[in-house]
């Protein structure tokens, strides 16, 4: 137990006494770690991502997306070498935030692009923008690049809601007047929704049922039957993707939904994890996304390509969006001369424009977050026989705002169980 | 003194004096790396303290730290000034005890630690749910830490100190009489009751005692961060604090410090080296667990018991 | 709720409820015999089912799968009693460190192995349809998930009642030091008793794979369900088990129905009540 050194009065005064040092200590300040600053034409950039945790498969894509870019152009971009450390954020916020204090001031990167998970996004975003580095983030977090806009963050991606907002008008084009959501609860469910919703509602429709469902939930057969007694004329599924995806697709078709109501997913819902897991049962499924990894452009046919060729598997959205990442850091590389300071550098990638990318032809808005174009996809077959989604339909140059405009739509309160955009 | 008291004093020394020196000559990540280390000891030592006294073995003790990290969060997030915003810290973690200790006085072994189980996964739930005050998964960001602790190696000193306080009076407790009483009950809780003590009560108060060493350590993490969000009352939290605690030496004094450090150590600084950390963590409790039963501090405590009293007969 | 929502709400319930039978007795049977809280049990669930999937894949045959998982899961646990916790034996906390240790070790391999896409069983199609109940259709694998809980839990009780082993196992729990000074060769029994807890865990990962889906994590959800289940139930009781899984299959699935808002804490409700009344489960001794 306690051992008997540890009695007496005297190790607590030998700790009081040092405690007074410690205290007086706190006056001198060590010195501090000089950061950023270049090594003679390389510029190191941070890349976190969950590699282990529950999200294992997004943190490995996203590693792979961003290191094919690299290796597509030689490691480097406007004039200097490029090179990442890799961390793995375990899909935790507190370790995400270690991580990202380890680039920072062991590893001195001048720029940190990661993680994928809402919260440690919002985690090391602030941190990192807190010392006054640049950081490109792909999560879906609407808040991100409205609310919680940082002059030191970019989103190279899409809001949970940016990509459901033709979803939502098209629902109602199609001549669906009803509509039943199916959302997780929690905070990318409600914007995926949300985007929908508002949309949807804009237009003339109306919102049956909002079905939200806890994260992680194995058995959809109750939403699945809930929704079905709606009886709507199109279910919109604002799905995270992964197990959720399946085992709701699963039920939808084991109640016989599949051929009887129509059923249209977000960006995320029939994504490659899920049509590796579904199979046959997908085809023809829509959805609205950004990423089709079926689209007919050489930007997206040679990324595939190369990529299912290194890991013998089509590249999965957040393959591609780590990918986009990487591209718009190099974009913005050529336009500084292979400098990265601070917001300059921010605003040297906002004015990245693409003609064609693996999202499509895309800009920035002041906001910092990408306007590009949305797809209809529809999940068909390739020639090899592997399920794929290819386009339909293209809505371009979506913005954050959906139709609004930034000033109506900054009005109202981010998306939630309480503002659900109806 | 004898040896054994000099050794004592010379590795307490050596210990103190490796603290203060750390940020002089550490970088500042690896002394971030020690104040998430203090941190993690102190809400261990708060589990410690019903575990190796009263036997007690709470697995939902992260519940009680966020209490009091979300306290502080939301209170620096609308503004509240820093005694509010400890006033608030203090409400909630009080309040979230109380609830432990009510739903658990009257309880012991698996039960007690069902229960807290539960209600460490209650509050976790209710972070994510109360989404308009926690920020639900999303978290609080913009916590701002204390101007006077602002820096890192200010904030560092402000952890070690924090923790060597409570070091102290953790110490102090075991010594006490309140601490025989937990040892009473954890040897027969029937015989305790013979002796005319109120099992529940005694259990009832070292819960809020406990309570109150884990709210401060999620002040220090809400602090460390300056972000919030539930994963830090999750369950693997409270099941890593209860790791730390066993391998360190239950009961021990240090053992939560040891333990903290080589779970601290696994997760965050080796994980950026080895990609396959939770098989090397795993691998370090099995060999700690088999060579070490008593956990590293009571392994130590054996050895140095040996080396030390080997010339003599009797101990000293 | 329509009848029809009730029927088929009761049955997701029992269904789920049934997995929570399978995975729950092995891991009542290591705490009632041997006092071992088992937290690697979730991580022997995992593994089983990860192998029965890739099996069932490479094979085309679901038997196949059942006995690949099941066995590979059985010579983990054998591994681990033999080599790791037998060295430990009646050290509460070191044994429950030693599990959390084991339980990391196999659930990073299990990622290492099989990376971090959920994957699930391909049913056999003679599982995968639907049959018509009545006015609702439900999925037959679930119907089968009912059925193989109902069987092994009636072989259960009649190796427990009818055989040797069972008598054995009986007396351990019943009274440890009796049993050994009587000259039952505890630690066999106790090795065996391990062993098939694992296999019944891995047993619950194959099956649970054509129902759910298995991924990173996957270890700790279903281990804190069997946790409760076996809290409520009674340590070490095989009944209460089953009583235990079927209250707590239904809880769920009536909660995720009707308050899916609290559905996350709904399954502590029924283990908050029965711990109020009865603290050592509904049909626990007392002294465990």
């Amino acid at each position: 137990m306690i051992p008997r050194r540890w009695k007496g009065r005297r190790p607590a005064r030998i700790l009081l006494v040092v405690l007074a040092l410690t205290v007086a200590a706190s006056a001198c300040a060590p010195d501090e770690d000089t950061g950023g600053g270049e090594a003679g034409g390389t510029v190191k950039l941070g890349f976190i991502s969950p590699v282990t945790g529950f999200v294992a498969a997004l943190g490995t894509d996203m590693r792979r997306g961003w290191e094919m870019y690299w290796q597509q152009n030689g490691g480097k971009a406007g004039g200097v070498a490029v090179q990442t450390v890799f961390e793995d954020d375990t899909g935790d916020p507190e370790v995400a935030l270690t991580k990202a204090r380890r680039l920072v001031e062991q590893e001195q990167v001048q720029l940190v692009a990661g993680p994928i998970l809402a919260n440690t996004a919002y985690a090391v975003a602030g941190y990192v923008a807190g010392k006054g580095l640049p950081t490109v983030q792909m999560t879906g977090a609407d808040d991100l690049t409205q609310r919680k806009f940082n002059p030191l963050v970019l989103r190279v991606g899409y809001t949970s809601s940016q990509s459901n907002f033709p979803a939502g008008q098209w629902a109602y084009d199609q001549g669906h007047r009803t509509a039943v959501t199916i959302c997780p609860d929690y905070a990318f469910g409600w914007e995926s929704c949300g985007g929908f919703v508002s949309a949807f509602v804009k237009a003339g429709g109306k919102i049956e049922k909002q079905v939200w469902h806890p994260l992680g939930t194995q058995d959809f057969s109750t939403y699945v039957a809930q929704a079905r007694q709606a009886n709507p004329d199109v279910v919109f599924i604002g799905s995270a993707g992964g197990p959720d995806a399946i085992l709701f697709y699963k039920s939808w078709t084991g109640f016989g939904l599949k051929d009887r109501i129509p059923l249209v997913g977000n960006c995320c819902f029939a994504d490659q994890v899920f049509l590796r897991e579904v199979g046959e049962e997908a085809l023809g499924l829509q959805s609205f996304t950004y990423w089709s990894e079926g689209r007919d452009s050489p930007a997206v046919q040679n990324f595939v390509k190369a990529y299912e060729q290194q890991h013998k598997e089509i590249p999965s959205l957040y393959a591609a969006g780590a990918y986009m990442m990487a591209q718009v850091v190099a974009e913005a590389l050529k336009k500084t001369g292979g400098r990265i300071e601070g917001a300059d550098f921010i605003n040297a990638a906002r004015q990245v424009s693409l003609s064609d990318s693996l999202y499509g032809a895309l800009t920035f808005d002041d906001t910092n977050n990408v306007v590009g174009p949305v797809y209809r996809t529809r999940v068909a077959r390739r020639d090899d026989g592997t399920l794929w989604s290819v386009v339909e339909q293209t809505f371009p140059e979506v913005s954050q705002f959906g139709t609004e405009g930034k000033e109506a739509f900054l009005e109202h309160p981010v998306f939630s169980r309480d503002y659900t955009g109806q | 003194m004898s040896t054994a008291r000099w050794a004592g004093a010379t590795a307490l020394g050596a210990g103190i004096a490796g603290v203060v020196a750390a940020p002089y000559v550490l970088p500042s990540y690896v002394v971030s790396l020690l104040t998430l280390v203090f941190i993690a000891a102190l809400l261990a030592g708060s589990v410690n303290l019903l575990a190796g006294l009263a036997g007690l073995v709470s697995i939902g003790h992260a519940g009680i730290a966020a209490a009091g990290a979300y306290g502080v969060a939301w209170a620096t997030v609308h503004g509240l000034g820093l005694p509010a915003a400890l006033g608030v810290a203090a409400a909630l973690t009080l309040a979230v005890s109380v609830v432990y200790a009510l739903t658990t006085m009257r309880t012991t072994g698996i039960v007690f630690l069902m229960i807290t189980l539960a209600l460490g996964i209650t509050v976790f739930g209710l972070a994510l749910k109360l989404s308009s005050i926690t920020g639900g998964q999303n978290g609080l960001t913009g916590i701002r830490r204390p101007a006077v602790v602002g820096e890192w190696w200010q904030f560092y000193f402000f952890t070690a100190a924090v923790y060597g306080v409570c070091l102290l009076a953790l110490a102090a407790l075991s010594r006490s009489p309140f601490g025989l009483l937990l040892r009473g009950i954890r040897e027969s809780e029937s015989r305790m009751t013979s002796l005319g003590y109120s099992v529940t009560a005694v259990k009832f108060v070292a819960i809020l005692v406990s309570g109150v060493f884990a709210g401060c350590a999620g002040v220090l993490l809400a602090w460390n961060s300056e972000f919030m969000s539930p994963s830090a009352a999750s369950f693997s939290r409270s099941a890593l604090a209860v790791v730390m605690v066993i391998v360190g030496g239950t009961g021990t004094l240090l053992g939560p410090l040891a333990g903290a450090g080589i779970v601290v150590a696994a997760e965050y600084w080796l994980s950026s080296y080895v990609e396959r950390w939770p098989t090397v963590l795993g691998v370090v409790l099995i060999a700690v667990v088999l060579y070490a039963p008593r956990g590293i501090v009571g392994g130590l405590e054996d050895l140095a018991g040996q080396r030390l009293h080997r010339p003599r007969k009797e101990g000293s | 709720m329509s009848v029809d929502e009730l029927l088929l709400q009761a049955l997701n319930g029992l269904s789920f409820g049934a997995l929570l039978f399978v995975l729950a007795s092995g891991f009542t049977l290591v705490f009632g015999l041997m006092h071992i809280v088992n937290l690697a049990h979730g991580a022997f669930y995992l593994v089983g089912g990860y192998v029965g999937i890739i099996t069932v894949t490479a094979t085309g045959s679901f038997p196949a799968g059942i006995v690949a998982g099941v066995a590979t899961a059985a010579v983990i646990g054998l591994a681990s009693e033999r080599l790791l916790l037998r060295r430990v034996r009646g050290k509460e906390l070191p044994e429950v460190l030693l599990t959390v240790g084991i339980a990391l070790v196999v659930g990073d391999a299990c990622l290492a192995a099989f990376g971090g896409n959920p994957r699930s069983t391909p049913v056999p199609p003679v599982l995968s349809e639907s049959v018509r109940l009545g006015s609702i259709t439900y999925p037959t694998y679930r119907l089968f998930v009912l059925s193989l809980a109902v069987a092994l839990g009636v072989l259960l009780y009649v190796i427990q009642h009818r055989t040797r082993l069972g008598a054995l196992i009986r007396a351990g729990v019943d009274d440890r030091e009796i049993a050994e000074s009587l000259g039952i060769d505890v630690p066999r029994v106790f090795t065996a008793t391990f062993v098939f807890g694992a296999a019944l865990a891995g047993l619950a990962g194959v099956v649970a794979a054509g129902l759910l889906t298995l991924r990173p994590g996957a270890d700790t959800d279903i281990l804190l369900f069997a946790l409760v289940v076996v809290v409520v139930g009674g340590l070490g009781s095989l009944q209460g088990a089953a009583v235990g899984s079927v209250l707590i299959g239904l809880v769920d699935a009536f909660s995720k129905a009707l308050v899916p808002e609290l559905s996350y804490f709904a399954v502590f409700a029924p283990m908050a009540i029965v711990l109020m009344f009865r603290p050592s489960g509904l049909f626990g001794r007392s002294g465990t």
